[in-house]
């Protein structure tokens, strides 16, 4: 269906190549997962098929790609549109029109479809999709997995024969991302769709892709069944992860595989994990407060507790009350009512440096706080804000980032990059209280360890409070200490990572999903769990 | 669902309702206009299920027309021509040089004047609010459906042009609330302006290349997914927006 013959890319005014001659070929009804670190030019790669690269980039591209026989050299990108269906990273970029139906037929009006072929088929995706109680709604107004829906919906109405997928689901939360997912599964198996997918959180889709292709960062690609990529690739999921760190004989990709082969592992009675210390120091304290916002609840008698040395993840679907309360702590509003205290002060009234040194916080987009045009200027007016000596930004810096250069301007930077830029700039001041919202959005696995790194460290070693508002069940996992579940503005759920993880099976990780029901959340944690507990069945 | 009204029937009611606008010059007749079109829209999109960004256009208007209103009061009153009549107060008279005769700042009141200078801004205000009501009711890409092929290719760009305001705002709200929280604040639009040119940038090009992709602009011709019917609503409401306009002149001038 697809095929790349000897494909090398270079976009102008670049020395580095992107790719250098890429030969495969992606057959029909196939489900293809492409892999790489950032940067490694991934979403170059999906644009390649239906010529947006380089037609509508600019780029020189040597050797050929054919689509259902057609060569993207000569196609253009409107030429390919009833053939190729692409969806981009972020849906809500690529919406022309206002409402859900409008949108599912521009394509097609582009194209001059007949208007009855146009009304069947808008029915026949809107019941395929499940969008008919949507299908007058605008736009704007749908959540993220709806809204991710429309996108996919509006290019399966042209019934194209390939579907191409960037990062669908970095930004839902498992739910959503699951039905996203399954959807896509079922697209393959009932209408033999060509499926070509790039994805981060690679836990979320491995059980559906058929071949990898794994991009390296020099520009060469392999493409493979997923247990021959994965047996030693640096990218993969920590279900890979596991099965290595076990020597098991075979990497599995789905969670039932792993199951079956680490029965031996599984027959003992596990020793339940030692609960760390509490730290006793409170460092915000939240009572009974509730948020009114435009004539809707979105905060309803909240209370909560964050202590020192404490990573809470605050988990819950866009919309649940998540932004509403990081507000509230922030000082950004006064809640409806109920009082908010850091420290044992009114957030509201701390300005200037000392509340950079009491609050920490980290927006979804990073770069929303960048305002400089080098790395080097960022650093120094973060010493100058926070009133440290020359310097100490940038030492903070290299630590995160070794390698990046101070000239470089910040937008040029990977998201990895800028995270770690972000979290220099607002580390340095050590506040007492740091706040993330949405952290792992686009983060791939080194970016990620090096935030969980940074985060333990900084809660432990320092005694700070961290909070982290995310969808990333892995990274909470990794990091968080304590869950506490929002939704509709109530608290439903507050409790140890893994008492909460463990009581939903759409938030358990992988690893726990394996080790069930033995409440180990993370490799490291199962190989420590049982090396002690096999230690103790050979002492007896 | 109820059904909704032609796109075309309330940019045409508009159209006559601000032809008796301008016909009658009554200050009455405006007021009532205004209370007229926001009850209409208030209790239609009340009810309405599709709610677009251009919903609140209304709400919106209603604000700038206030603001116009102000305006044009505070230059009518203070700065022009004396209109000889029964005087309220008297500000004191700011001396212009020789070759500027004729305008005069400050000077004497007089309630023909403040009268004069009300019901233009009125005038003005009202013509704002009657098409920002046609818009509220129907969104501009419905209406541009309507048109013929060669303006809606056109029509697109525009609208989509200026879809990307609204997004822009929300952008640079969020971006603002960001800096906020951080504790950023006195920095102004500077802080602002880098990282909304960025991301208005990387938008726009997105937005380009999804409708590349999608095939527009690829065929020449172009099809339509729905013609909207008129119903016998849409015509009843046209022909009273223009039997509005000899009723008014008869009873307001």
């Amino acid at each position: 269906m697809i095929s790349f013959n000897n494909v090398s890319l270079i976009y102008p005014n670049s020395v580095k190549t992107i790719f250098e001659n890429l030969t495969f070929t992606i057959d029909e009804g196939e489900m293809v997962l492409v892999i790489g670190a950032t940067g490694s030019g991934k979403s170059s790669l999906l644009r390649l098929i239906n010529g947006l690269v380089p037609h509508h980039t600019g780029g020189i591209l040597a050797g050929d790609i054919t689509v259902n026989g057609l060569s993207t050299t000569t196609t253009k990108p409107g030429g390919l549109a009833h053939l190729i269906g692409i969806v981009g990273q972020n849906p809500a970029h690529g919406f022309v029109t206002d409402t859900v139906e409008d949108e599912l037929v521009f394509g097609m009006e582009a194209l001059n479809f007949a208007s009855e072929v146009m009304r069947k088929r808008v029915e026949e995706i809107l019941d395929l999709l499940s969008l008919t109680h949507l299908r007058t709604r605008s736009i704007s107004t749908l959540s993220g997995g709806e809204q991710q829906r429309v996108a996919i919906g509006s290019a399966l109405v042209m019934h194209p024969k390939v579907l191409v997928l960037d990062e669908p689901t970095s930004a839902l939360d498992p739910i959503a991302a699951e039905e996203v997912l399954s959807i896509l599964h079922r697209l393959v198996h009932d209408l033999g769709l060509t499926v070509v997918i790039s994805e981060h959180r690679l836990e979320r889709v491995i059980g559906f892709a058929d071949r990898i292709i794994a991009i390296s960062s020099d520009g060469s690609a392999v493409i493979d069944l997923p247990e021959q990529i994965l047996k030693d690739s640096p990218i993969a999921p920590p279900i890979v992860h596991l099965a290595r760190a076990l020597n098991l004989d075979s990497v599995g990709t789905s969670v039932r595989e792993v199951r079956r082969m680490t029965t031996h592992l599984r027959d003992f009675t596990p020793l339940e994990n030692i609960d760390r210390e509490i730290n006793e120091k409170i460092v915000v304290e939240v009572r009974k407060i509730s948020h009114l916002y435009g004539g809707k609840t979105a905060l309803r008698n909240i209370s909560l507790d964050f202590r020192a040395g404490e990573i809470t993840a605050i988990m819950g679907r866009n919309g649940a009350g998540k932004s509403t309360l990081f507000k509230s702590i922030v000082g950004y509003h006064s809640p409806s009512s109920g009082i908010v205290r850091v420290l044992g002060e009114d957030p509201i009234k701390l300005q200037g440096r000392v509340r950079l040194s009491r609050i920490g916080y980290i927006p979804q987009e990073p770069s929303d706080l960048l305002i400089h045009t080098s790395v080097a200027k960022e650093c120094s007016a973060s010493d100058r804000d926070n009133g440290l000596p020359e310097g100490a930004t940038t030492e903070f810096l290299s630590r995160l980032l070794p390698t990046v250069s101070p000239d470089s301007h910040p937008r040029d930077l990977s998201e990895g990059q800028r995270l770690s830029l972000v979290l220099a700039i607002i580390l340095c001041s050590a506040p007492d209280i740091l706040i993330m919202d949405e952290p792992t959005r686009g983060l791939d696995y080194q970016a990620k360890s090096i935030l969980v790194d940074t985060l333990i460290s900084y809660a432990r070693n320092l005694g700070k409070c961290v909070l982290l508002a995310t969808h990333d069940v892995e990274l909470v996992a990794e990091a968080a200490d304590r869950v506490v579940f929002i939704a509709d503005g109530d608290v439903v759920a507050d409790g140890r990572t893994i008492d909460v993880l463990l009581s939903s099976p759409a938030f358990a990780p992988q690893v726990a999903k394996v080790m069930s029901p033995a409440p180990w959340l993370t490799v490291k944690q199962a190989l420590k769990g049982i090396s002690a507990a096999t230690g103790e069945d050979s002492a007896q | 669902m109820t059904k909704t009204f032609h796109p075309l029937t309330w940019w045409i009611g508009a159209a006559a309702i601000a032809i008796a606008v301008l016909l009658t010059e009554n200050t009455i007749f405006n007021l009532l206009v205004v209370g007229g079109v926001s009850c209409l829209v208030y209790f239609i999109n009340r009810k309405s299920i599709e709610r677009t960004p251009w919903s609140g256009g209304l709400w919106f208007a209603l604000k700038i027309a206030a603001l116009i209103v102000a305006i044009r009061t505070f230059i009518g009153i203070a700065i022009g021509v004396p209109i000889p009549g029964t005087t309220i107060f008297e500000l004191p008279i700011l001396y212009l040089p020789e070759w500027m005769t004729g305008i005069r700042i400050g000077g004497a009141i007089t309630q023909e004047r403040l009268f004069f200078a009300v019901s233009e801004g009125v005038h003005i205000a009202t013509l704002i609010c009657i098409f920002a009501a046609a818009t509220s009711l129907t969104s501009p890409h419905r209406l541009l459906r309507q048109m013929p092929i060669f303006i809606y290719e056109f029509g697109v760009a525009l609208v989509i042009t200026t879809s990307v305001l609204p997004q822009l705002v929300a952008s640079a709200s969020r971006i603002k609330t960001a800096q906020r929280m951080r504790g950023i604040s006195r920095r102004g639009w500077s802080g602002v302006a880098l990282a909304l040119l960025e991301e208005s940038l990387a938008r726009s090009l997105d937005l380009a290349a999804a409708m590349d992709s999608r095939g527009y602009g690829f065929s020449r011709k172009r099809s339509r997914y729905k013609r909207e019917a008129i119903n016998f609503r849409d015509i009843t409401f046209v022909c009273s927006a223009i039997v509005l306009i000899p009723t008014s002149l008869a009873v307001f001038t």
